[in-house]
C-alpha cells in the first residue's frame, strides 16, 4: 500500500501520488443542426463508442452546448472533443464519424473548432474533414471559399451538408485521472457524479468514459498472451485479502475512476482539481475515503499530476 | 509606424509604371534613395523625384490605419497617368487619393490599397490576396485574367463602390468581388468560382459561361440567361455563412439577413453548371 495519506479535505484523504497522462493528438468538432436536439443527436453518435483508445480507436465526448451566437454558421451547435494516439488515427476517426453520425443527421453541418490563431495547444496536422466527405456528393459537391475557410457543400435529401474542408489538429493530453475510493457503491457514485459535474464546467476537457465514470479501470499487461491491458487489482474490494499489490484497506467497498482527456496538461490539471474539490466536499462523512490517482511509476507519460500539488489551492488541511 | 508620402508636384506627360511604389519596399529607404527611384514607361522613363515631392513621417497614423505597426504609403494627387499602382503588392497599407490608370492591384498578394477615386481597367487583374478597394468607379476586367492567361482573381477582396467596366471578374476562381454600382457587359463570365456580387445593375451576357462560384445580385435582371435553371432550395447554411461574411463589406451586401434567403438559379448548364446566381434583393 501507499504510504498514509498527509492531506485531507473535509476527513477525504488525498494520496501522496500523481496521475500519469500521455500526449495524444485532438481535434474539436462544432456540430450545428436546426435545433438543438439535432445537433446533440449527431454528437451523441459521433462519440459514441469512444471510451478508450484500446478498443475504440479514439477517446471522444461532448465539450459543451453552444448558442447560436457561438457558431460559425448562426445555429445551435454542440462542440465534441477528439482524441487519438496518432494524427494518421484522428483523421481515420473524423473521416468515419462524421460520416456515420453527422453526415447521416437531419439538419446539421460540421466546422474545425480550434482557432489556430487563439489555441494554446500545440498545433499539430489538418485532418480531412468535407475534403474526404464530398465524394459522397457524386459531382453534384460544391467547393466553396468564404473568407479563408474552404467549404464543402454536399447535396443531401434535406438540402446541403455543408462542412469545412480541415479540422485543426492539435498535441494535446490524455489519461488523467482521478480514484475515488468510497465506502460502499452508492457513496463512490455520489462523489464520482459531483466531481464529473464539476469537470464539465470547464473548457478543453471531456471524459470519455459512460457518464463520465470508469468502473473497469486497468493496468499495463495480462498474464494471458495477447491482453494488453487487465484489471487493476490493487483497486477491487474484493481482491483485498487476495492481490499481493491491494492498495486498498478494509474500509473501502467501491473505487471508481475517472479519465480526463485535455488541450492541454493545465486543462487536465483545472479539470482533476475541481474534481478533487467536488468529490471531497461531500467529504467523509458521505462515505468519501480516500482520493488517490493511477500512474506507471512516472516512466510511461511526460505529464505527472500529483493530488497533493492540485489539491493545494482547495480548501484542504495537512494530516 | 512609417508613412511615406507621395505628393505629385510634376506630371510627367507620359504614363507611369508605378509597381515598384510598394509600401514595404519604401518604408526600409531613404527619402534620397526613393526620389532616385526609376518609374519606367515604354521606352522612356523618370524618377520619383521628378514626379513626387517625397516626405516621411514616422509618427502620424493615417485616418484609415489603426494598425500601428503596418507601413503604410501614401500617393497623394494621383491622375490616370500613374499605371500599376500597387502591383504585386504583397503587405503594408497604400492609400492613395485621387485617381489612378491601368492594372491597379495587379497580382497583389497581401496588403490593404484603397483607391480614392477611379481606376482604369484590369484593377485587381489576377489578384490573389489582400484587399483592394476603388471608391470610384472601376474599368474593363476588374478581378478578370490577361489575355492569354487561364485564370483570373484567385485571392483577397475587391470592392469598387462604383461602377465596374465590361468582363468583371471573368475567369475568376477564388475571392470576393463586390461592386456598389453597376457591372457592364459579360460580368462573372466565365468564372471558375468564387464570389461576385453585384448591387446594380447588369450588362447583357452577364455569367456566361459560368461554370462554378457564386453570383450576388441585388436586383433582379430583366432576363435570366437560358441556360440557367431554377436552382432548388435548402441552401440556407451556406447562405448564413455567407451572410455573416459580408458583414463587413458595403451596403446593401453587409445588411442582408440569413433568415431572408435568395431566389437561387444554378448554371451555366453549357458549361459545367455547378455555378448560382442568387437573388438578394
Amino acid at each position: 500500500m501507499n504510504a498514509p495519506a498527509t492531506f485531507e479535505i473535509n476527513g477525504t484523504a488525498i494520496d501522496a501520488t500523481f496521475a500519469e497522462a500521455f500526449p495524444m493528438k485532438a481535434t474539436r468538432l462544432i456540430i450545428t443542426a436546426h435545433t438543438p436536439g439535432w445537433a446533440m443527436n449527431a454528437a451523441n453518435s459521433l462519440t459514441g463508442f469512444a471510451t478508450s483508445v484500446i478498443g475504440c480507436g479514439c477517446e471522444a465526448g461532448v465539450e459543451r452546448m453552444l448558442a447560436p451566437g457561438e457558431t460559425p454558421d448562426g445555429r445551435p451547435g454542440v462542440a465534441v472533443l477528439l482524441f487519438a494516439v496518432s494524427s494518421k488515427e484522428l483523421a481515420k476517426q473524423i473521416g468515419r464519424r462524421v460520416g456515420q453520425c453527422v453526415l447521416t443527421c437531419p439538419s446539421t453541418a460540421v466546422f474545425s473548432g480550434i482557432d489556430p490563431a487563439t489555441s494554446r495547444a500545440p498545433l499539430s496536422d489538418k485532418a480531412a474533414l468535407g475534403s474526404g466527405l464530398r465524394f459522397f456528393g457524386d459531382g453534384w459537391q460544391i467547393s466553396k471559399m468564404i473568407g479563408t475557410t474552404r467549404y464543402w457543400r454536399v447535396p443531401v435529401m434535406d438540402g446541403e451538408f455543408v462542412c469545412e474542408d480541415t479540422a485543426v489538429t492539435v498535441k494535446a493530453v490524455g489519461g488523467g485521472n482521478l480514484l475515488l475510493l468510497a465506502s460502499d457503491l452508492g457513496a463512490a457514485l455520489a462523489a464520482a457524479e459531483a466531481a464529473v459535474a464539476a469537470m464539465r464546467r470547464l473548457p478543453n476537457v471531456i471524459m470519455p468514459f459512460p457518464g463520465g465514470i470508469v468502473r473497469s479501470g486497468s493496468k499495463i499487461g495480462s498474464k494471458y498472451k495477447g491482453a494488453s491491458a487487465s484489471t487493476n487489482d490493487a483497486f477491487c474490494p474484493t481482491l483485498i485479502g487476495l492481490a499481493a499489490r491491494s492498495e486498498l484497506s478494509a474500509e473501502v467497498g467501491c473505487v471508481l475512476e475517472i479519465v480526463i482527456d485535455g488541450l492541454t496538461d493545465a486543462d487536465v490539471g483545472a479539470a482533476m482539481t475541481a474534481g478533487i474539490g467536488a468529490a471531497a466536499g461531500l467529504g467523509r462523512a458521505a462515505g468519501v475515503l480516500r482520493i488517490s490517482a493511477g500512474n506507471y511509476g512516472g516512466k510511461l507519460g511526460p505529464y505527472h499530476f500529483h493530488l497533493h500539488a492540485l489539491a493545494a489551492s482547495l480548501d484542504g488541511s495537512r494530516a | 509606424m512609417s508613412t511615406t508620402t507621395l505628393r505629385v508636384k510634376t506630371p510627367p506627360g507620359f504614363r507611369v509604371d508605378a509597381s515598384v511604389l510598394r509600401p514595404a519596399s519604401l518604408a526600409s529607404m531613404s527619402v534620397a534613395e526613393i526620389e532616385r527611384i526609376v518609374l519606367p514607361s515604354g521606352n522612356d522613363s523618370c524618377v520619383v523625384g521628378d514626379v513626387f515631392q517625397v516626405l516621411r513621417n514616422e509618427t502620424t497614423v493615417s485616418e484609415w490605419n489603426a494598425d500601428g505597426d503596418t507601413v503604410t504609403l501614401v500617393i497623394d494627387g494621383a491622375a490616370p497617368w500613374l499605371d500599376c499602382v500597387g502591383a504585386a503588392m504583397d503587405g503594408g497599407h497604400l492609400a492613395v487619393h485621387g485617381s489612378v490608370g491601368d492594372y491597379c492591384g495587379l497580382r497583389m498578394m497581401g496588403g490593404v490599397l484603397r483607391v480614392d477615386g477611379n481606376a482604369g481597367h484590369f484593377t485587381g487583374c489576377e489578384m490573389r490576396g489582400g484587399r483592394l478597394t476603388v471608391t470610384g468607379d472601376s474599368g474593363d476586367f476588374a478581378a478578370g485574367a490577361l489575355a492569354g492567361d487561364m485564370e483570373g482573381m484567385t485571392g483577397g477582396t475587391l470592392t469598387i463602390h462604383g461602377n465596374a467596366g465590361a468582363r468583371l471578374a471573368d475567369r475568376m476562381r477564388r475571392g470576393l468581388v463586390l461592386v456598389g454600382g453597376n457591372a457592364a457587359e459579360f460580368a462573372a463570365s466565365r468564372l471558375v468560382a468564387g464570389t461576385v456580387g453585384v448591387a446594380g445593375q447588369l450588362g447583357p451576357h452577364f455569367a456566361y459561361g459560368m461554370r462554378r462560384g457564386t453570383l450576388l445580385l441585388v436586383q433582379r435582371p430583366a432576363h435570366l440567361p437560358a441556360t440557367f435553371t431554377d436552382g432548388g432550395h435548402g441552401f440556407d447554411v451556406f447562405w448564413s455563412l455567407l451572410v455573416r461574411s459580408l458583414a463587413d463589406e458595403i451596403a446593401p451586401f453587409s445588411q442582408w439577413r440569413a433568415d431572408r434567403l435568395p431566389v437561387r438559379y444554378a448554371g451555366d448548364l453549357a458549361v459545367d453548371g455547378r455555378g448560382e446566381i442568387l437573388i438578394a434583393g
